[in-house]
């Protein structure tokens, strides 16, 4: 298939500005200036149903829709803050098609007639923020950033601003207020960022991934766009395939039909190393509950809502494949330290719930837990559950919940025995 | 509130505000919300969880097009919330419960449970809560649970218990919101998460204390209380602070004490709730300055020179000699009385020195006066400055309310955040400039000729309010003598058009009769536009001391009788009265709780020189005291019963807290021990029946009784009494509110009248001269406050301020030794650079052992600055 997205694949050298022009670079960007009003891109890209590829899947026009029309100034910030574990397709697509992202911000930014794009990179990413420079001062010199983009009247300045490493940054509130040189810690909603977000005024925060489509959706409209995917689930996702896989890598693949577990892992990823057999799906990061990798789950469709009956969804994507060798306590307990560790500190059930797991964890890899601390840890991930600020204390229950519910037997034999490890 | 709607909580529905915050609402109608994070006076910040509740709000069916409650499916915090129309709330279900019992378990996982020595133990809000809604055992394993540190100094005043914070931010908004310096904040993140200082000295914030007041757990603690008492054990007394005009409710929390002897003690201060005067915040000087009041070194016994020394006396014999030489000086007396005393204490001692036939009475710091300008054009009844907000006017003239009174700076700032024009006109930059919407600099000097300028550059509409008034055709044609630039007409104009306005009328850079002339143009300013006579409107003086009004009530103003009632002849003022006493004519001079010697390099002169007799009644052996023939021991302000007149003429009662100390006795006591001598009559029974003898006395004193004094009623927010959530015990206000006394402006068909204010002469300094600025601190040496150890690393070094600009042209950079002479007296400190201090002046901060140091701005203040070579 043609790449949507990853499009280095199918033209190399897509990242150079003459490249990217000679191949419909920034046509959508002219499109939607010269043949659309604001209004009318917010409908196009709610008519693609383009939904938001950070995780939540939020559509992304009905998004734009909210912000409202007679507040001044507005701001997108681009959501390049990459962090969830297994997941590098934001990574590749600034690396290697930056001006897509460029264009595709560009795009939001006029749609609401923001002022201003902020991309907010995280701090590790300091080469790809330097790269993104070299290509935003590119743009520029093209006349696509600055006063009167295109002759069209509009201004819009692109801005890089790096992180500092926190996690809870790539939550939409803690990056605003991160970006705004506070403390990264998420804010209580209401307000939504639409109406009060970066400096209290509207705001649109979109994923990397998100806003690189938005160019393809300009140029070859919303039906051409809808045409790719399934149902509610329009488009291409890139897929981030990790951990016990033969290929890992970035697949971009559309959504449902031959879309499967099964053609991921085994057919671009090429199987579990080893000749092993597979046991579990992470299929989003340390985020999304664990998948156990029945025949059901690997030959299902992937659009967005295919796995609620299993409690889980494909977030951002970033599928990491466990298999028999995994001790799926050990992992879990690799997680919950993660999330123990990134817990920003406000709400106390994160907070509290994620350190107080993690020592449970650190119990039962002692070898000092016993039968009652598997309920413990349930209970304890049980009662974090609908009480915390931000999505980040929400999750940290799933490596917990789910892992027990699929694989108790990989905690009972922790019992007593401890050694919590990849065999 | 006139908005109201019905909200349903647990099915039974309630009639609140609109837009109320949904925990207060729910308090008002009798339910608790239990709460770690939310504080009325702060706000949500939404982190704790603990107040989540099911919520229903009334949304339309979009097919049935009728509006139904539609219930949230996850628990939300109440906290969040605003009342509206046909919000329900449940708070009992079992969801609810169980919420609640989760996050009690959460936040008690890692806390140390040291309950059993924890200072918070017994007023804990974790500690309730725990108990009505938490888990009886924990599920955590008890070696789980991180250590953090114990006795974490956040400055030498707090200390932090890294265990026990819940992180509930409190403190962090407390100094961002409220105190303004936001010197705490987070560090670290998730579990490790802990508050730390940002600071320089650590917590370098003079409202340090409330954050140990409202710190849900015993995580902060003050220096002087931790460890050092159980809530259970401590009596609550109603006290007033004595360090300022603003008049802050305190409650002394005292118990007997092993170490004292088995004496009672105070163990801590606590701000006592009053809405109208400090809501419930203190300053760290009201809190921690008690310390002196304990010291050593308090005298207790009576001191007679004999031979050239001091030695002590019995109290016969002390006041028969007193008693003598007043008897044998006949109305050739005076007496200066400093603003720390009571009502009572001032009534006596000019009733002692009146009796004999004089009427050299001066209050001490005596550079504030206009007492009498306050009585007619003083805020009205029922002011609140928590009231003012946009739409209203806050003018401060010549006062650094930050050092003066720092309540009212806090509350101030809180105005203008919530909209009020906030006007600063002063000599030099305050901190109250950074909140102010209009900062207008103006000469030293020149106060009354802007104030002038302002009414002058009114239009006849604006000034109709106080056309009828007696002089204000004068005044008016008085004040269009002075130019108004744009910036004058701009702030004129603004209180004008106010709906309220308030003027704090200070004193910085001005002599005694100055500040009366600018309390004058304040209160014409004020009349013309109709801003006197009612509640949030008129004029406050800042007074230098807590009871600089009350000194004024009593008549402690050389121009008039208690309550401001006319003299046949009016006494000395407080220079002539020294004059009087260096030239022999002044036989006998009482000064009582004031120590000029210490402050004033011409009084201890004065004092040196003459053959009179000087009565000192204090509670230490200051340097005035040194000099004095007798000198006879006062009672602390714990140790006696009295009243106060604040700044806003609030008069407020203060109760005996601790046993006298030795012999020590209520300064009136003396006084009038020392008149029955001389044949004025038996000593009143008690402070009580000498405040209804003022009563009969001082007609603004009419009706105001201990009884009156001691009403209370009902405040909002509730943040003390039978729930702990918001604060300790002591918050609730349950010894009286204090009783504000109206002003002539508010009585139908009083005589009122103003008078064209006189503005002073503006020094000109010729080339390399300086004017000299003395300025108050908050933190300075003064005799009493400098006895308390624990603040000593907050007051400043001596130094002197001069602008950067004139330091560059006299070759002085920041920390060189520079001197300069005042009325012969040379006065050295280290020069500190500052750029608020305007070109041409100098500041010399009062009372901080700089020795020659002026007190008051002198009527020839102009100096040479030299550099002292090392």
């Amino acid at each position: 298939m043609t790449h949507i997205l990853l499009r280095e694949l199918d033209i190399p050298d897509i990242g150079k500005m003459e490249v990217y022009l000679a191949n419909g670079g920034y046509d959508g960007l002219k499109k939607a200036l010269s043949d659309h009003q604001p209004d009318d891109v917010i409908n196009i890209v709610r008519e693609s149903g383009l939904r938001g590829r950070g995780g939540a899947g939020f559509p992304a026009g009905v998004k734009w829709s909210f912000v409202p029309k007679d507040v001044f100034p507005k701001y997108v910030c681009v959501n390049a803050d990459e962090s969830e574990p297994g997941t590098f397709k934001d990574r590749q697509l600034m690396e290697n098609n930056p001006h897509q992202l460029i264009e595709g911000a560009l795009i939001c930014a006029y749609a609401i007639q923001a002022s201003a794009v902020y991309i907010y990179i995280r701090g590790e990413y300091w080469d790809i923020a330097d790269h993104l420079d070299r290509k935003i001062a590119e743009a520029r010199k093209k006349g696509f950033i600055g006063k009167n983009i295109l002759k069209s009247g509009w201004d819009c300045e692109v801005y890089t601003h790096r992180g500092a490493g926190a996690y809870i940054c790539g939550e939409e509130t803690a990056l605003l207020e991160s970006l705004e040189g506070k403390r990264g810690q998420p804010r209580l909603r209401p307000p939504f960022p639409a109406s009060e977000g970066l400096y209290a005024k509207p705001t649109v925060i979109n994923n990397v991934e998100t806003l690189s489509n938005v160019p393809y959706i300009l140029v070859n409209g919303a039906d051409a766009y809808r045409e790719i995917g399934e149902g509610d689930s329009p488009g291409t996702k890139i897929f981030c395939l990790s951990g016990c896989v033969n290929k890992p890598g970035n697949y971009e693949l559309p959504f449902g039909g031959e879309t499967t577990f099964r053609k991921l892992i085994f057919e671009m990823g090429g199987g579990i190393p080893d000749g092993k057999q597979i046991k579990a799906i992470l299929p989003a990061g340390a985020s999304a509950a664990i998948l156990p990798a029945t025949d059901e789950v690997l030959d299902t469709p992937i659009v967005y809502g295919a796995f609620r009956a299993w409690g889980t969804d494909i977030g951002s994507a970033s599928v990491i494949v466990l298999d028999e060798m995994v001790d799926i306590a050990w992992a879990a307990k690799k997680m919950i330290n993660f999330f123990s560790h990134e817990s920003c500190g406000q709400c106390t059930p994160c907070r509290e719930g994620t350190y107080w797991l993690s020592r449970l964890y650190k119990r039962m890899d002692s070898g000092q837990a016993d039968a009652g601390d598997i309920q413990t840890m349930d209970a304890v991930a049980a009662q974090m559950e609908g009480k915390c600020i931000c999505a980040l204390g929400e999750f940290a229950v799933n490596p917990v919940r789910a892992t027990i519910k699929h694989f108790p037997e990989d905690y009972e034999r922790a019992v007593g025995n401890g050694r919590l490890s990849r065999r | 509130m006139a908005d109201t709607v019905k909200i349903t909580i647990d099915d039974i529905e309630h009639e609140v505000p609109a837009g109320m915050n949904l925990i207060d609402a729910a308090k008002l109608c009798g339910v608790d919300i239990p709460v770690f994070c939310y504080h009325p006076k702060l706000g949500h910040d939404g982190n704790c969880r603990m107040c989540l509740v099911e919520l229903g709000l009334p949304r339309k069916n979009r097919e049935t097009g009728e509006m139904e409650l539609a219930w949230f499916p996850k628990l939300e915090t109440a906290c969040t919330q605003k009342t509206c129309e046909g919000m329900a709330i449940r708070t009992t279900t079992e969801r609810v419960t169980d919420a609640r019992r989760a996050v009690l378990e959460f936040l008690l996982s890692s806390h140390p449970l040291d309950c059993p020595i924890c200072d918070k133990g017994g007023e804990c809000p974790l500690q309730n809560l725990t108990m009505a809604h938490g888990p009886g055992t924990s599920r955590m394993y008890w070696e789980d649970r991180m250590h953090l540190g114990k006795h974490v100094a956040l400055g030498e005043l707090i200390f932090l218990d890294q265990e026990r914070c819940i992180h509930c931010a409190r403190c962090i908004r407390f100094q961002e919101k409220i105190a303004l310096d936001p010197v705490l904040g987070f560090d670290m993140r998730g579990r490790k998460q802990q508050i730390v200082t940002s600071s320089t000295p650590g917590f370098n914030s003079i409202f340090s204390g409330n954050t140990t007041d409202i710190c849900p757990v015993g995580a902060l603690t003050t220096a002087d209380f931790r460890f050092n008492a159980r809530p259970w054990e401590m009596v609550q007394v109603a006290t007033i602070c004595s360090h300022c005009p603003v008049g802050c409710n305190m409650s002394f929390d005292t118990r007997t004490d092993r170490l004292a002897g088995g004496r009672t003690t105070i163990r801590r201060v606590m701000p006592r709730q009053n809405e109208a005067v400090n809501e419930i915040w203190i300053c760290d000087k009201g809190r921690f300055a008690r310390h002196y009041m304990e010291h050593e070194e308090r005298l207790t016994t009576p001191l007679v020179r004999k031979g050239g020394m001091l030695v002590e006396a019995t109290w016969e014999e002390a006041i028969r000699e007193v008693a003598a030489q007043l008897k044998a000086a006949g109305p050739n007396i005076g007496a200066v009385a400093g603003g720390r005393l009571s009502n009572e204490d001032l009534y006596a001692l000019q009733k002692l020195i009146r009796g004999q036939g004089s009427g050299d009475l001066s209050a001490y710091l005596p550079n504030a006066t206009g007492g009498e300008i306050a009585a007619r054009f003083g805020v009205g009844v029922g002011t609140n400055l928590k009231y003012l907000g946009a739409g209203d006017a806050i003018v401060v003239v010549a006062s650094d309310l930050h050092e003066e009174a720092p309540i009212w700076w806090l509350r101030a700032a809180a105005a203008a955040r919530r909209g009020a024009e906030l006007i600063v006109i002063s000599g030099r930059e305050t901190r109250l400039d950074v909140e102010a919407s209009q900062s207008i600099r103006c000469a030293y000097g020149a106060e009354v000729a802007t104030l002038n300028a302002m009414l002058g550059s009114l239009p006849k509409t604006a000034v109709k309010a106080g056309e009828s008034l007696d002089g204000m055709a004068e005044a008016i044609v008085h004040a269009k003598e002075f130019t108004a630039d744009a910036a004058l007409k701009a702030a004129a104009k603004t209180i004008a058009g106010a709906g309220n306005a308030v003027i704090f009328v200070g004193s910085e850079g001005l002599t005694g009769e100055a500040s009366r002339e600018l309390a004058q143009a304040s209160a014409n300013l004020l009349a013309a536009t109709g801003h006197v006579g009612r509640a949030n409107n008129g004029l406050i003086i800042v007074w230098p001391s807590a009871n600089g009004q009350g000194a004024a009530d009593m008549g402690f103003d050389p121009g008039f009788g208690p309550g401001y009632q006319p003299v046949d002849k009016p006494g000395r003022s407080y220079g002539d009265i020294f004059a009087a006493l260096a030239d022999d004519v002044i036989k006998v001079l009482v000064i009582a709780g004031a120590d000029p010697v210490y402050d004033d390099l011409t009084a201890e002169e004065s004092i040196r020189k003459t053959k009179g007799f000087i009565v000192v009644q204090e509670m230490f052996l200051t340097e005035t005291a040194k000099l004095a023939d007798v000198v006879l021991p006062v009672q602390s302000a714990a140790e006696c019963e009295g009243t106060y007149t604040s700044g806003e003429r609030r008069v407020q009662r203060f109760y005996p807290a601790v046993e006298p100390l030795g012999e020590s006795l209520p300064a009136w006591l003396i006084t009038q021990r020392i008149g029955e001598v001389l044949g004025q009559g038996a000593p009143s029974v008690s402070a009580a029946v000498l405040l209804a003898e003022i009563g009969r006395n001082v007609p603004q004193y009419a009706g105001i009784t201990c009884q009156t004094l001691a009403k209370v009623e009902e405040q909002f927010p509730d943040v003390g009494g039978e729930d702990l959530y918001y604060g300790g015990t002591s918050f609730q206000n349950v010894r009286g509110l204090g009783v504000q006394w109206p002003t002539l402006a508010e009585q139908v068909d009083a005589p009122l009248s103003v008078a064209p204010a006189q503005a002073g002469e503006v020094l000109e300094p010729a080339d390399g001269e300086m004017i000299v600025v003395p300025v108050t601190l908050v933190y300075d040496t003064e005799a009493l406050f400098f006895k308390t150890q624990l603040l000593h690393q907050r007051v400043p070094l001596p130094h002197i301020g001069l602008n950067p600009a004139d330091a560059g042209r006299l070759d002085m950079v920041d920390g060189d030794l520079v001197s300069l002479t005042i009325d012969d007296h040379r006065v050295a400190a280290a020069a500190y650079l500052d750029e608020r201090v305007p070109s041409g002046v100098v500041t010399i901060p009062r009372r901080l052992q700089t020795q020659g140091a002026p007190l008051f701005a002198t009527t020839a203040p102009v100096v040479k600055l030299e550099k002292v070579e090392a």
